[in-house]
């Protein structure tokens, strides 16, 4: 923190409060006594918890979320589907509770337009609506174009099963359709991507289902990374219950996936050509489309924000949270986006109140389950340090190598007490 | 379903707390201090919003006696207090944070689990608690001090957990008194106890 004397504060103060009463002003009136409005585009991990927080803290502010389905189906829990530990209707959601308990207007459509320069945005459905504040929440889309062959039509036969739903069932489907002795290739994105651990418990999920129903079989990771989250204690689970059955190729040993083959099956490497049985392609990544089409992004393909609020930095009174914000060290999991949802929600209601935005505090905390009594986590606790999110020294970090099993088998259970609390957070 | 609603004073309490620093986003000129809720609502992801789990081995913390809290985030913090992960995080926050921490989240509402305990194992639960228990535990781990925590309508799995824990640790379990009582209970016995705070709603 930079110096600054008594006098000086007082003076950046009086300035800075002249200017945001201004602001408080400025808002729109909508219909009924509203001080204001926020429109909430997404409804995952971040959006529904910006919406849900913003109308705790300041019910009198008009929110609205504006989500394109119905129904919500986790990405966080769904590698269980495809081990056939849990059903997809225990990751399946909906908008009724969130709307009704909490006074959020739930709207499902898609927004295709979004103005930033008239506040405004348009949707599918041919609806205009004007905000004060917009969240936006889009989470990622994929770059499709980084693997020849690979496309939003491929991942019909081939799935990427990335966003969870019918990919996830399509995938589940293919890995009880396959023989005893197959092998099932996962090509590994490269950095950065949703959920780093995600891909090494996807396999250990799949070698859980092999080893129960056809124990010839193996699970292949195809890595464009030569290192990946929670990587010691992975190797230690994938070895202790599934030996020779999981095999992790890293980018320099010839993990690098540049085409697909979708006739034949086959992956082509930058050495070797894989052709599997089954082959799950999860390509690199790029924040959702909408964030895209309303210039929300960098060169990168993510979203620079200021990271005590999430607002862009591109457009003024639109905060951007989750997979597809850039958030200083925080990695892309669903208790990040949860986290960062709350700190732009504290951040838009004290604007709107003509308030200081305050210090943020931020968690990740990231289960996986390598087998059903076994589960590891990663921890961290974040602050703002120089305008960029760190983690705080000497917390935070991995479930320690040497636990004991019942250690590993309550982290197991906390995973899932975890997933009903952040979904409960959510949806409630 | 449950529904947790946020007490108007804890939203008053929260908007006046939002509300302090002076309006500007230049680094110099903003309080570093972060807020109650704004520390507590990271802790929202695995225990509820407002700490009122929905899940079964996360246990209930919103509502829980300040001084108890206060004393068991700062064990976990200084590693006095074994943990799988809380011991990580709580060395995130500073000694005065887990205070706030602990002041916000014990002024939010106890809202009990709702499972429906075991009749059976309760009834067996309850008459364990009246000879060994209820000294400490009075009204059925209703009555709150800051070495006795809620038991009734929390999670049974995690007051079993908690239990076992106790149980393994014997004499060394704090209070030793509880350690010396709850190590000589059988793990059937463990789970009764369980059940039947989780019947006291």
């Amino acid at each position: 923190m930079a110096h600054f004397t008594r006098r000086r504060f007082i003076q950046t103060t009086g300035a800075c409060t002249a200017f945001a009463s201004l602001a408080a002003v400025t808002p729109t009136a909508f219909g009924k006594q509203a001080k204001a409005r926020v429109i909430v585009i997404g409804g995952g991990y971040g959006g529904a918890i910006a919406a849900k927080y913003i109308k705790m803290a300041d019910p009198a502010i008009d929110v609205m979320l504006i989500e394109k389905n119905a129904h919500y189906v986790s990405c966080p829990m769904s590698n269980e589907v495809l081990s056939g530990e849990r059903s997809i209707d225990s990751i399946t959601f909906d908008y009724k509770t969130l709307g009704a308990s909490h006074a959020v207007n739930v709207v499902h459509d898609a927004v295709v337009e979004i103005d930033a320069t008239g506040h405004t945005l348009k949707t599918g459905s041919g609806k205009q609506y004007t905000y004060d504040k917009l969240v936006v929440s889009p989470g990622i889309d994929f770059r499709f174009d980084k693997i020849n062959g690979y496309s939003a039509e491929v991942a019909k036969k081939i799935p990427h099963a990335w966003k969870a739903g019918p990919q996830t069932l399509l995938l589940r489907k293919q890995l009880e359709a396959m023989r005893d002795g197959g092998v099932c290739y996962i090509a590994a994105p490269p950095n950065p991507f949703r959920c780093p651990p995600g891909p090494y418990e996807r396999a250990a999920q799949i070698a859980h289902y092999f080893k129960q129903h056809k124990p010839k079989s193996k699970v292949v990771i195809l890595d464009a990374k030569d290192k990946f989250s929670k990587q010691g204690l992975f190797m230690q689970g994938y070895k202790k219950f599934y030996g020779d059955m999981v095999e992790w190729v890293s980018g320099a040993s010839g993990g690098i996936i540049e085409a697909v083959d979708a006739k034949t099956k086959t992956l082509v490497g930058q050495v070797d050509e894989y052709k599997g049985d089954v082959l799950n392609v999860i390509p690199a990544q790029k924040a959702g489309k909408i964030a895209h089409l309303a210039g929300l992004t960098d060169d990168s393909g993510w979203c620079p924000v200021d990271q005590r609020t999430f607002e862009s930095t591109l457009h003024k009174d639109i905060h951007v949270i989750g997979d597809a914000s850039i958030a200083g060290k925080m990695p892309k999991s669903g208790y990040a986006a949860n986290s960062q949802a709350k700190v732009c929600a504290a951040a838009v209601v004290a604007v709107l109140n003509g308030e200081a935005p305050g210090e943020p505090s931020y968690v990740n905390t990231c289960y996986s389950i390598i087998s059903p009594e076994w589960g590891v986590s990663v921890a961290a606790v974040y602050q703002l340090v120089n305008g960029g999110i760190v983690g705080v020294e000497g917390a935070g970090g991995l479930s320690p190598m040497d636990a004991s099993d019942e250690t590993r088998a309550i982290e197991a259970q906390f995973a899932r007490s975890w997933f009903r609390n952040i979904t409960a957070d959510m949806f409630t | 379903m449950r529904k947790t609603k946020t007490t108007l004073p804890v939203l008053i309490a929260g908007l006046f707390a939002i509300g302090m620093g002076p309006v500007c986003s230049a680094d110099e000129t903003v309080s570093h201090i972060r807020t109650a809720s704004m520390l507590s609502n990271t802790c929202a992801g695995c225990h509820g919003t407002n700490g009122a789990s929905a899940g079964e081995l996360m246990p209930i913390i919103g509502g829980l006696e300040k001084e108890y809290m206060l004393t068991v985030l700062s064990e976990y913090k200084s590693g006095e207090r074994a943990s799988t992960i809380m011991g990580r995080i709580a060395k995130g926050y500073s000694d005065n944070e887990l205070k706030a921490i602990a002041s916000y989240l014990s002024s939010q509402p106890w809202i009990s689990s709702p499972i429906k305990a075991d009749a059976k194992l309760a009834a067996q639960g309850k008459q364990i608690h009246e000879k060994q228990c209820k000294t400490c535990h009075e009204e059925g781990g209703r009555v709150q001090e800051d070495e006795a925590p809620r038991l009734a309508g929390q999670w049974p799995d995690f007051t079993l957990l908690y239990l076992k824990e106790c149980h393994a640790k014997g004499l060394r379990c704090h209070p030793r008194k509880m350690g010396k009582r709850v190590s000589k209970l059988s793990s059937d016995e463990l789970k009764a106890l369980a059940h039947y705070y989780a019947s006291e709603k």
